[in-house]
């Protein structure tokens, strides 16, 4: 390629995606990858996340930049949801220089990334991926940074089980690792602490019709008093309508990918339904002035809680720099792995002792008259939490 | 329970016939397998959101959903497709997948690619209890409207002028050429009745998915051409029987496979419609002259 036409594309880039590429010769310059879904199913998950983290790495650089040493650059590139193409873009992003790689909001695209920086020991960090075989299925350089799936399972069977719950329906899809193994989590916990599974079902991702499956959960000699399922958007929109359609009332409980304002906008039809958050925003929290400091950034307030999970991410490099005193990828990777209580937006984030998937409180949720009301906040005992 | 879940395999073939047949119309015509037909019904959803935001009543809002469907698949026929006419077969497949990627993107960047709430009318989602099993409203309407849109289909083909135009058109378009009738409105309607169809089985669809999103067309058009194959690629009567029987076989598989098979019922199904290919290689009910180039 004429090197005219690669400067005049670098500079093209850079003005796409708004980055300062300024390198003064005082401040040292850091890149950091980003191989995000602009398009396809996943881009609902991390454009929000991808917002709060851009929104932290600008208050980052007008700081002098990670560290308060190392201004970021920071290069995103359009995954389009697809995990081959996540590949081809992060060796992309590797090759243009990345030191730290940021992956999009679900597993499979996040380890086809990996696979790629944990021989050049590029720390990996997902924006919401939330699978706890993530981190082992890549190696020592992928970190998780939301609560992960067995976490988020075992707050929900706890709040089940104190309500009172015996009886639960488990609705899976093998289509992806979210929605295969959360339910399940949450039925290991659920039964150990004296809950049964009177039922299983399947769904595929993507195919609204639920017809054939709703009428098994009505025709269960044992009837459940809860349903729990990973299924989001559009496959949760789909399954609620028709249930409630064919008259069943029984309670649907789910995780952190309900959390949305699409499921918010079904009002009525999703009355009752429990759903995790990675933080609630309480009268004079610092999550509120997040909100309101995210509003003012992006004219619109934040969708979920995605976006401040982006914010902590850069917060969490920062804090990894500072400790590592470089910009050297392994450095930062050991900072990373080593923190300790680190005081982010929503709580305590720690990755020290983990496999790296970090431990945080996880919010739980219920939506009342379109309305996503807060529950109680809390991080579950490490015993409980079944094993990846 | 068995007759329950009869009626929610009727219900779905109706929706995989209503799609099937708004491929097959244009197929038996034009020869060419509309991939963007999906997009018409994505369209369609939004029209109907937009509708709704806008505050029509609903009624309205459907009745401008389904033609703003029929409106864009004229629409795409004049801009996309017309000055590809006469082109290869290969040809008019890639600009239908040209179109609809198009379509995507657009729907992605200019709208959200975050699926949208449409909510449906309290009444839509009702039951009711007939005896010792309750039927869904929705299963019923969805029922109820390809019936009446494969009768009222049925009768425009039948007894209208055009209707059997179209009809010899898709026995022998040159010969209906010569017989003085205009190639442009045969296949101009041709596109009217797909969008129109893609409009109804947009309605259907989305009342069971309470969501439109922008990728939303592509499994229905997935549906649509697995069953206008089986059914015999250009015949109409096959693409019916085609949907029907796609519906029915996955809702019979999804309700009775036992839960370590049952991730694989989409594999089950397709390997039954080879085997319906290997056994009848022009599809259950052939068209009546084999596919033009």
């Amino acid at each position: 390629m004429p090197s005219l036409y690669r400067l005049h594309r670098a500079a093209l880039c850079a003005a796409v995606f708004g980055i300062a590429a300024i390198s003064t010769s005082s401040a040292e310059e850091i890149i950091i990858g980003a191989a995000t879904a602009q398009t396809g199913g996943l881009a609902p998950y991390d454009q929000p996340a991808l917002a709060g983290l851009r929104m932290s790495l600008d208050e980052l650089n007008a700081k002098g930049g990670l560290g308060g040493k190392y201004t970021v650059k920071l290069l995103i590139k359009d995954t389009r949801s697809d995990t081959a193409q996540t590949a081809t873009v992060a060796q992309e992003l590797i090759d243009a220089g990345a030191k730290i790689m940021i992956t999009p909001c679900d597993a499979d695209p996040s380890i086809s990334a990996g696979q790629l920086t944990q021989p050049l020991g590029i720390p990996t960090l997902t924006l919401c991926g939330s699978a706890p075989v993530l981190t082992g299925a890549v190696g020592d350089v992928m970190f998780g940074t939301y609560p992960a799936d067995n976490v988020q399972a075992t707050a929900v069977a706890d709040f089940a089980v104190s309500e009172g719950k015996k009886k639960v329906f488990l609705l899976t899809s093998p289509d992806s690792t979210y929605t295969a193994n959360l339910p399940e989590y949450f039925g290991k916990v659920f039964e150990k602490k004296g809950g049964a599974i009177v039922g299983r079902g399947t769904f595929s991702m993507g195919q609204p019709d639920f017809s054939a499956e709703i009428t098994n959960i009505k025709g269960l000699a044992d009837k459940p008093d809860l349903i729990m399922t990973a299924a989001y958007e559009p496959d949760f929109p789909a399954f609620i309508q028709q249930l409630r359609g064919a008259g069943v009332t029984i309670p649907v409980y789910g995780a952190d990918a309900i959390g949305t304002p699409t499921i918010k906008a079904l009002g009525k039809l999703v009355d009752g339904v429990v759903y995790t958050a990675a933080g609630y925003a309480e009268p004079g929290s610092k999550l509120e002035a997040f909100n309101a400091a995210f509003t003012k950034y992006a004219g619109h307030a934040p969708e979920s809680t995605y976006e401040v999970n982006g914010y902590e991410i850069a917060l969490i490099l920062d804090q990894a720099v500072k400790t590592a005193g470089s910009d050297d990828p392994k450095a930062i990777r050991d900072a990373i792995a080593g923190l300790k209580d680190f005081e982010g937006i929503t709580g305590k984030i720690t990755y020290a002792g983990t496999d790296r998937m970090p431990l945080r409180p996880v919010a739980l949720m219920r939506y009342e008259g379109g309305e996503g009301k807060h529950v109680e906040t809390l991080i579950p005992e490490a015993a409980d939490v079944p094993a990846p | 329970m068995i007759a329950q879940q009869i009626i929610n395999a009727v219900s779905l073939g109706g929706v995989y016939a209503l799609l099937a047949l708004g491929l097959a119309i244009v197929f038996s015509i034009v020869g060419l397998i509309n991939f963007a037909h999906g997009e018409l019904m994505t369209l369609s959803g939004y029209a109907l959101l937009a509708s709704l935001v806008l505050g029509f009543p609903f009624p309205v809002a459907v009745l401008v959903a389904v033609s703003c469907g029929a409106l864009a698949a004229v629409a795409m026929e004049r801009i996309a497709f017309r000055p590809m006419r006469g082109a290869s077969v290969t040809s008019l497949l890639l600009t239908s997948f040209a179109v609809s990627s198009l379509l995507k993107v657009v729907f992605q960047n200019g709208i959200s690619a975050r699926p949208q709430a449409v909510a449906m009318p309290g009444w839509m989602t009702g039951a009711f209890s007939f005896g010792d099993f309750t039927i869904g409203v929705g299963p019923s309407i969805s029922i109820v409207v390809s019936a009446l849109a494969l009768i009222a289909l049925e009768v425009f083909l039948r007894r209208s002028v055009t209707g059997t135009a179209m009809r010899a058109a898709a026995e022998d378009f040159d010969v209906v050429r010569l017989m003085g009738i205009p190639a442009s409105r045969i296949i101009a309607t041709a596109f009217l009745l797909s969008g129109l169809l893609a409009g109804l089985a947009a309605m259907l669809w989305v009342a069971q998915r309470a969501s439109v999103d922008p990728l939303m067309g592509f499994t229905p058009v997935l549906k649509a051409f697995i069953a206008a194959v089986v059914g015999g690629l250009g015949s109409l009567p096959g693409a019916v029987a085609g949907g029907f029987l796609l519906g029915i076989i996955e809702v019979l598989l999804q309700a009775t496979l036992p839960g370590a098979i049952a991730p694989y019922r989409d594999a089950i199904v397709l390997s039954g419609v080879i085997a319906v290919l290997l056994v009848r290689p022009q599809g259950l009910i052939p068209a009546v002259r084999a596919q033009r180039s």
